[in-house]
């Protein structure tokens, strides 16, 4: 699977959590923070792209992120077994 | 001491399987409209389904849309907290507002920090838990972060307190079935005590998982054999072919508050509560008492300073279980007396099944309805009554002067409760 799609995966997990955002442009710069996700909906987020990508990333490592761009990358990582 | 204050019920919400608002609940309270037949829940003994009354056709955000005359902002903040919320918790939400819209607390606000939340029920999410186990076996990662919220029964407390901005006292109470009238009783001592102004009393359905529908089968305590391919003759509270509950799923919402408050904010008031008792057997069984549901009544009725002679009408617990029905008759007698054969006698299960939890919110929901309206609803299947000497309402709606009417509720475990319902003084004439 390439970045983008793994992008698209949580992109559609974000408008499910926060509908208002449906049909708006989401930047991978952003972080779910700036989306008005609060830290439960945060961690939702985190763990719907998980199941959906059948991958499982320990909580220690999910610290380092900070915007969509890390969350992507670790999750890309994550399903192409390089991490 | 202060004179305890008059409390009156301003707001009702009903969500149930024979009407999705309180005037579809009325309506098919007059035409004796039963909500029972089969459940999507199945087991070995029940191939078709367990019987029941469910809430089959339940949808949260459209159902939103029922309450249009209520603020936007109030259902958009509605939808945010609870779009993904367990079906209980939507359920409450759903019939709170309702009350909500009816008490016009929108329009003719109370101050929040006088507002407070009784929610009926323990044990809340069985349904919700069983659903995600599965889940959690195979890959506890995957396990949503906001169980960790909803698991708690608090979480209606939460939900319901930032949805309506109440800031008050705010908990939820468990009394078995009788954790409607437990919610109730608790709300209108809140009021009455001036602890609080107003409260909200939100009963959520009950949301079996097929465990507890398992236990209470293994129990014995449900009916449905003797009729399994007849759902809408199972229930049959009082009839001598009587076998035990039926489940049913529904979710009520009252609107309390002191008569005081609703005299300065120009409401309406659908009746009053002028007592309310609840009374333990000292007893851990699902054995019902003659004496605790006596002493239930006659607490109540005393509490208002009250005669059996002054009672119209009793909504009886009536769950359609042979010891349970027997015993509630033989308490109403030794309370009623003279005055047994005047006074009528219905059990509203026999149209929606038993609620459990929000059993008590529901019917008195129900009382306030054949209150207001004059009438006294169907006891269907009432074919052979165990008792010659009670006045039953038969298989049709009635119409009846009800100025006075007890609603009561049984739990496991020894729990009795009565309360008082009075119509409102202005409607209120002596008999």
């Amino acid at each position: 699977m390439l970045k983008e799609g793994v992008f698209q995966i949580v992109k559609e997990n974000i408008v499910e959590v926060l509908p208002y955002l449906a049909n708006k442009e989401i930047s991978i710069q952003a972080s779910l923070k700036d989306l008005g996700a609060n830290s439960i909906d945060r961690m939702e987020i985190v763990t719907m792209s998980m199941e959906r990508l059948k991958v499982k990333i320990p909580p220690v490592e999910l610290k380092e992120v900070n915007n969509l761009a890390g969350l992507v990358g670790l999750l890309f990582e994550k399903v192409n077994g390089c991490a | 001491m202060n004179k305890p204050r008059s409390v009156v019920v301003t707001g009702m919400g009903v969500i149930s399987a024979i009407g999705r608002d309180t005037h579809e609940f009325a309506r098919a309270l007059r035409e004796g409209r039963s909500g029972i037949g089969y459940l999507a829940q199945s087991s070995a003994y029940c191939p078709l389904g367990y019987i029941g009354a469910g809430l089959s056709d339940f949808c949260f955000v459209p159902g939103l849309r029922q309450y249009s005359g209520l603020p936007a902002g109030l259902l958009q903040r509605a939808e945010q907290c609870a779009r993904r919320s367990p079906l209980m918790v939507q359920s409450a939400v759903l019939s709170s507002l309702e009350a909500w819209q009816q008490a016009r607390l929108y329009e003719q606000p109370i101050p929040t920090r006088q507002m407070g939340i009784v929610v009926a029920g323990s044990n809340l999410t069985q349904r919700y838990q069983y659903d995600n186990r599965q889940k959690f076996q195979e890959s506890p990662e995957y396990l949503s972060p906001w169980y960790a919220l909803h698991f708690f029964d608090t979480d209606h407390v939460g939900t319901l307190s930032e949805i309506f901005s109440i800031q008050g006292e705010g908990f939820t109470v468990g009394g078995a079935s009788a954790s409607g009238n437990t919610a109730i009783i608790k709300g209108f001592q809140a009021i009455r005590s001036g602890l609080v102004e107003a409260c909200l009393v939100a009963a959520p359905m009950t949301d079996l998982s097929p465990m507890e529908m398992q236990g209470f089968s293994n129990l014995g305590a449900m009916g449905g054999k003797n009729y399994y391919h007849e759902p809408g003759k199972a229930c049959r509270p009082f009839d001598k072919d009587h076998e035990g509950f039926i489940y049913g799923q529904s979710s009520a919402s009252l609107v309390l508050e002191s008569r005081e408050s609703a005299k300065k904010r120009e409401v309406e008031v659908l009746a009053e509560i002028v007592g309310g008792a609840l009374v333990l057997d000292g007893n851990r069984l699902a054995d019902s008492t003659v004496e605790g549901e006596t002493r239930a009544m006659e607490e109540a009725l005393a509490q208002a300073h009250l005669q059996p002679g002054h009672v119209d009408y009793i909504n009886t617990h009536g769950t359609s279980t042979p010891l349970g029905d027997e015993t509630e008759i033989r308490a109403i007698k030794k309370v009623l007396k003279n005055d047994l054969e005047r006074v009528w006698l219905n059990s509203t299960k026999s149209l929606v099944g038993h609620c459990l939890s929000s059993a008590g919110v529901v019917e008195a929901a129900a009382v306030v309805i054949q209150m207001r309206e004059g009438f006294v609803h169907p006891n269907l299947n009432l074919d052979n009554p165990i008792d010659g000497d009670c006045r039953f309402c038969g298989p049709r709606a009635v119409p009846a002067k009800i100025n006075l009417a007890l609603s009561n509720s049984f739990g496991f475990g020894g729990i009795n409760t009565s309360v008082i319902f009075k119509k409102p003084v202005h409607q209120y004439s002596i008999h």
